[in-house]
């Protein structure tokens, strides 16, 4: 980790051709993987971690951007990010934190970041799918002039602070926040029920995203929440969130105390135009498309998940009633639905990353085709499994001493679509009974399938049914459910590997078709087409 | 899945990843149920975590069933190269 300060250095160069001579970087250890440093520029804290030092500071704006990234593999997968706006770094400057509150924070907060692609000229707050990061903090970031620098308290609940960071978006650039501003002062008090009207299975990460969102509520609680993750950086947020934590107190979603608090900052949030707006507008650069894809098609699945925790919003709602403001219940309730989204999408990613882990040979990041990659892998598994089992039956029953059995297999030649796949065993020298009907081989099968994963490479064709009677007809059945279907007599052409159809797919139907049998006692006497050359030999018939 | 590029980062819509959890329910023996709308992706993805590692033991005990058979046969007969294709 200590290796990173000379590459910190070329950072700097590149990251702040323009910086002013304000430049201050502070160098944090977060966790096990993650290194993160902070790097003031131009007044602006740009911390970014070791590993992407390439993302911060597209632009060499006045600001850089301040990224935080954890290492984990959800950068990717769950592309929330959350931007603070410059404003805030702004403020923040003002309240200079010492590397002992940094590191706090940086620790406890880790986890709630995820890397997301630099922003240019924003804050990043990747407070995805982590952990629920106090939203709060994130607003206490905003408001910096009252606040003293504290230490961050872990994760405060995300009730709102937002009005806290109406307040500090005052002090945020007017570019920016105006986007947001207008949305937020729009909605102002009673945006809190557009997030939650919108899907209730907002994500948190749509919320801060979405900064032009009408809805403040949303951007408000999840600014506060993303700010809380994210900002963290500078030590302003430090101290912010530390009071703000303090003042909501531990308890994890005590509204009590924090309504009162951010009742009285929506009130002013409201005449601080866009202050909750900038808030929210935590990414002005997120496209509002993403997160309202996220938030509207909300993974219908998820949903249930959602509404479980219904009980919890209306406790909260409940609380708000107190306060007869119905924004305010609103916003709370907006507030612990992306409270409880985020934790339902920690819940799924620590299991998408478990499932990644078991998955041999999956070094996709991407969501979606890493459940693509699993579905497939589980398609094989089921496959090798069925296939072994059955071998595992079979094979006793091959023995010469099953003599009704043999003459039943005979047709089953050898020669079963042995060609097709490429086997890895020379073939077992035995009269390949299948007439042209070649039997999907079920080894081919199992080649196709098996391209990714080694899937066993059926030799059933070699199975030792051949016999002398091959004009049997060469009932094209996997030999291995021969015998039991032959039984009555004439081996019932049955279903092929119905089974294993269901499983082989398509690619592996035009094996089949060509090897159906036209006709038993026809395909008997016509040579196979891949057993030509045991058939002159050993086929009686031919 | 195709997923779409917007600004740099990878766009995954959620409808993406609902038609994959569903794909994957289907597969799930425990979940392939009637009404296959109703487990949740966390509920999926748990479930296929641990179906993956139940089929794994399974491999693991027939390779080991079959690899005791294998040897309690002829090695030159047509069923032992048969367990040995089996055997991974």
């Amino acid at each position: 980790m200590n290796h990173y300060v000379p590459d910190f250095e070329t950072d700097e160069d590149y990251l702040l051709p323009d910086s002013s001579s304000l430049k201050r970087h502070k160098k944090s250890t977060m966790g096990d993987d993650d290194i993160m440093e902070l790097l003031w520029q131009n007044g602006q804290v740009v911390m970014h971690n070791q590993n992407q030092r390439s993302v911060t500071n597209k632009k060499p704006e006045t600001t850089s951007s301040r990224e935080i990234r954890s290492g984990n593999i959800e950068d990717e997968t769950t592309p929330c990010n959350l931007f603070m706006q410059e404003d805030e770094m702004v403020s923040w400057l003002h309240y200079p934190t010492d590397d002992n509150n940094l590191d706090m924070y940086l620790h406890n907060n880790d986890i709630i970041y995820q890397g997301l692609p630099s922003s240019s000229a924003s804050v990043i707050i990747p407070a995805t799918s982590s952990q629920p990061p106090p939203p709060p903090e994130a607003v206490a970031v905003a408001v910096p002039s009252p606040r003293p620098p504290i230490p961050p308290s872990k994760r405060v609940e995300e009730e709102p602070v937002q009005p806290k960071f109406a307040n500090f978006l005052h002090f945020s650039r007017p570019n920016k926040l105006n986007v947001a501003g207008g949305s937020g002062s729009g909605n102002g008090s009673g945006s809190a029920p557009g997030t939650v009207k919108a899907t209730p299975a907002v994500t948190q990460s749509t919320v801060v995203e979405s900064n032009d969102r009408p809805a403040n509520e949303p951007p408000q609680s999840r600014a506060s929440r993303v700010t809380d993750s994210n900002a963290l950086v500078s030590g302003a947020n430090v101290g912010f969130r530390g009071s703000l934590m303090s003042s909501f107190g531990a308890a994890g979603a005590s509204s009590g105390g924090r309504e009162p608090e951010t009742y009285d900052l929506s009130a002013s949030s409201s005449p601080g135009t866009g202050g909750s707006g900038a808030s929210a507008s935590v990414e002005p650069q997120k496209p509002p498309t993403v997160t309202e894809d996220r938030k509207r098609k909300g993974v219908d699945i998820d949903d249930t998940e959602c509404y479980s925790e219904d009980a919890e919003f209306e406790y909260h709602n409940a609380k708000k009633q107190k306060h007869g403001s119905t924004s305010a219940k609103r916003t709370r309730a907006a507030e612990v639905h992306n409270l409880s989204e985020r934790r339902r999408r920690d819940r799924i990613n620590e299991k998408m990353k478990a499932l990644q882990e078991l998955i041999p040979r999956c070094n996709k990041s991407d969501k979606a085709s890493m459940l693509d990659e699993a579905i497939e892998y589980l398609k094989q598994l089921q496959m090798q499994v069925q296939m072994m089992s059955m071998g595992y039956n079979m094979v006793p029953m091959m023995f010469p001493g099953v003599q009704r059995y043999m003459p039943a297999m005979a047709p089953m030649g050898m020669g079963m679509g042995m060609e097709h796949v490429g086997m890895n065993r020379p073939m077992v020298p035995y009269p390949p009974v299948l007439p042209g009907s070649a039997m999907p081989n079920h080894a081919a099968a199992a080649a196709h399938l098996g391209q990714r994963f080694p899937v066993p490479r059926f030799q059933m064709a070699q199975m030792p049914m051949m016999g002398p009677t091959s004009s049997q007809t060469a009932n094209p059945q996997d030999p291995m459910m021969n015998p039991f279907p032959m039984q009555n007599g004439n081996q019932p052409r049955g279903p092929f590997a119905d089974p294993y159809q269901q499983y082989i797919g398509l690619p592996q139907t035009h094996m089949l078709q060509p090897q159906n049998q036209t006709g038993m006692p026809a395909a008997t006497s016509k040579p196979s087409s891949s057993k030509d050359v045991r058939n002159p030999e050993h086929h009686p018939t031919s | 899945m195709s997923s779409r590029r917007s600004r740099g980062t990878t766009r995954i819509t959620d409808e993406q990843i609902a038609e994959l959890v569903s794909k994957l329910q289907q597969l799930l023996p425990e979940l392939r149920n009637h009404r296959s709308n109703k487990a949740s992706a966390s509920k999926v993805l748990q479930e296929t975590c641990n179906y993956v590692r139940s089929l794994h033991k399974e491999v693991d005990d027939l390779s080991d069933r079959l690899s005791r058979l294998l040897s309690t046969i002829d090695d030159d007969s047509p069923q032992a190269s048969i367990i040995r294709s089996l055997i991974n």
